[in-house]
C-alpha cells in the first residue's frame, strides 16, 4: 500500500515537473511567395479540406488544440509535426523543384486514395479530418488537375 | 470529457506502436553517411587513380534500380527494400565534380527525388503496394537520368496501362523479356515495349 502511494506521488511530481519543458510552436508568419497557392489554383472547397485535414502538420502554421499544452502530448505533437513537415509542407511547396512538386502531388493523391493520410490518430482527435468519399474524390481530382497544369508549364 | 479521455487512450496506443517503426528511418539516415567514407577506404585499398574515382557514372544507380524492379516483380518486398537502401547509398556516393554547372543542376534535381523514392521503398519492406507507388515515380527519375546522362547498356522502356492502379505506368528493363514490377506474379508479362534506349 505504501509502495503504491509512493509510485502515485512520484509519477504525480514527475508529471508536474515535465510541464515546464515546452516545445517550440509551429507558428510562423505566412510567406505566400513559397506557398502552394503560388503555383497551383486551389478552389475554396479544396482549401477548406486541406486546412481541416492536412495543414496542422503539413504547413508552417499549426492550429493547436488546448491539450497540446499538456506534456508529453505537446512533445509527441512537435515530433510528428516535424516529421510531417520534412516529408511535405504546403507552405514551402512553391519552392520545390517542378519534379518534386509533381512527385509530391502524386504522393498526396496516393496517400488519400490508400487512406494513409490523414493518419488514424489524427482523425480520431479531429472529426473534420475524417474525409467522406466525395471529399476524397474532390481532393484527388484537384491533385490530378494540379499535376496536369504543372506538366503543361514544363 | 470521458469521451475525450477514451480517444486520448486510443491515440496514445497508436502512437506508441507507430514510434517503434519511426525509429528505424532515423537509424537509416545515420547509416547513410557511412558508405561515403566506406568507398574512400575501398578506393585507397585498390589501385584506382583519382581521375577514375571522379568519373561521373550512373551505372550503379541503374543496377540498384534493376534490383528493386526484380524484387517487386518477384512480389518480394524485402528484396525491393534492400535494393532501395542500396540505391540511396549509390546516389550519395556518386561523384559529380566532373559535371558542368547545368548538368549538376539537372543531377541535383533528379537525384534528390530519386533518393526520396528509394528511401520510401527501403523503409517499407512490408508494404509492397506502397513500394510500387514510389517505383512509378522512381522509374520516371531513372528514365530521365538515363536520357540525360546516357546508359552504358541497352535499356527498354516498358509501359503497361493496367499498372499503377489502372492509371498506367512504365519501368525500365534490361532485356526484351521483361517482368512487370507493378503486377508481380498476378500479371508478370503484362506490358509492351515503348522505347529502346540505345547505348551511349
Amino acid at each position: 500500500m505504501k509502495l503504491t502511494k509512493g509510485i502515485l506521488l512520484g509519477s504525480g511530481i514527475l508529471f508536474i515537473a515535465i510541464q515546464v519543458i515546452r516545445p517550440v510552436r509551429n507558428q510562423n508568419s505566412q510567406d505566400l511567395s513559397t506557398d502552394i497557392s503560388s503555383v497551383v489554383i486551389i478552389p475554396d472547397t479544396v482549401l477548406t479540406l486541406l486546412k481541416d485535414a492536412c495543414y496542422d502538420c503539413h504547413s508552417n502554421n499549426t492550429n493547436y488544440p488546448w491539450y497540446s499544452n499538456i506534456q508529453p502530448v505537446g512533445w509527441l505533437m512537435a515530433h510528428h509535426i516535424k516529421e510531417a513537415g520534412s516529408e511535405l509542407k504546403f507552405s514551402d511547396f512553391g519552392s520545390y523543384s517542378q519534379r518534386k512538386q509533381l512527385s509530391k502531388l502524386e504522393g498526396i493523391g496516393n496517400s488519400i486514395e490508400d487512406d494513409i493520410m490523414p493518419p488514424m490518430y489524427y482523425k480520431i482527435m479531429h472529426r473534420s479530418a475524417q474525409l467522406s468519399t466525395a471529399e476524397k474524390l474532390s481532393l484527388i481530382k484537384w491533385v490530378q488537375q494540379s499535376m496536369d497544369s504543372l506538366s503543361i508549364d514544363r | 470529457m470521458k469521451n475525450l479521455i477514451l480517444r486520448f487512450a486510443v491515440v496514445v496506443t497508436i502512437l506508441a506502436s507507430c514510434n517503434s517503426n519511426s525509429n528505424n528511418p532515423s537509424d537509416k539516415h545515420g547509416s547513410l553517411n557511412r558508405p561515403v567514407s566506406y568507398s574512400r577506404n575501398e578506393n585507397s585499398g585498390t589501385s584506382t587513380t583519382k581521375d577514375e574515382i571522379d568519373i561521373f557514372s550512373i551505372k550503379e544507380i541503374v543496377s540498384q534500380y534493376m534490383r528493386i524492379s526484380k524484387g517487386l516483380a518477384d512480389d518480394n518486398g524485402n528484396d525491393a527494400a534492400s535494393g532501395g537502401k542500396a540505391l540511396v547509398v549509390s546516389i550519395d556516393k556518386t561523384r559529380t565534380v566532373s559535371l558542368t554547372t547545368e548538368n549538376l543542376k539537372i543531377w541535383a534535381d533528379i537525384s534528390a527525388d530519386a533518393k526520396e523514392m528509394a528511401e520510401h521503398i527501403g523503409e517499407n519492406p512490408d508494404n509492397i503496394g506502397h513500394q510500387r507507388e514510389h517505383f512509378v515515380i522512381l522509374s520516371k527519375d531513372i528514365y530521365d537520368l538515363v536520357k540525360t546522362f546516357g546508359s552504358d547498356q541497352v535499356l527498354y522502356k516498358v509501359f503497361d496501362s493496367m499498372s499503377n492502379e489502372g492509371k498506367g505506368g512504365f519501368w525500365l528493363s534490361e532485356t526484351k523479356e521483361f517482368k512487370n514490377p507493378y503486377m508481380g506474379k498476378a500479371m508478370l508479362t503484362s506490358g509492351s515495349i515503348q522505347e529502346e534506349i540505345r547505348k551511349k
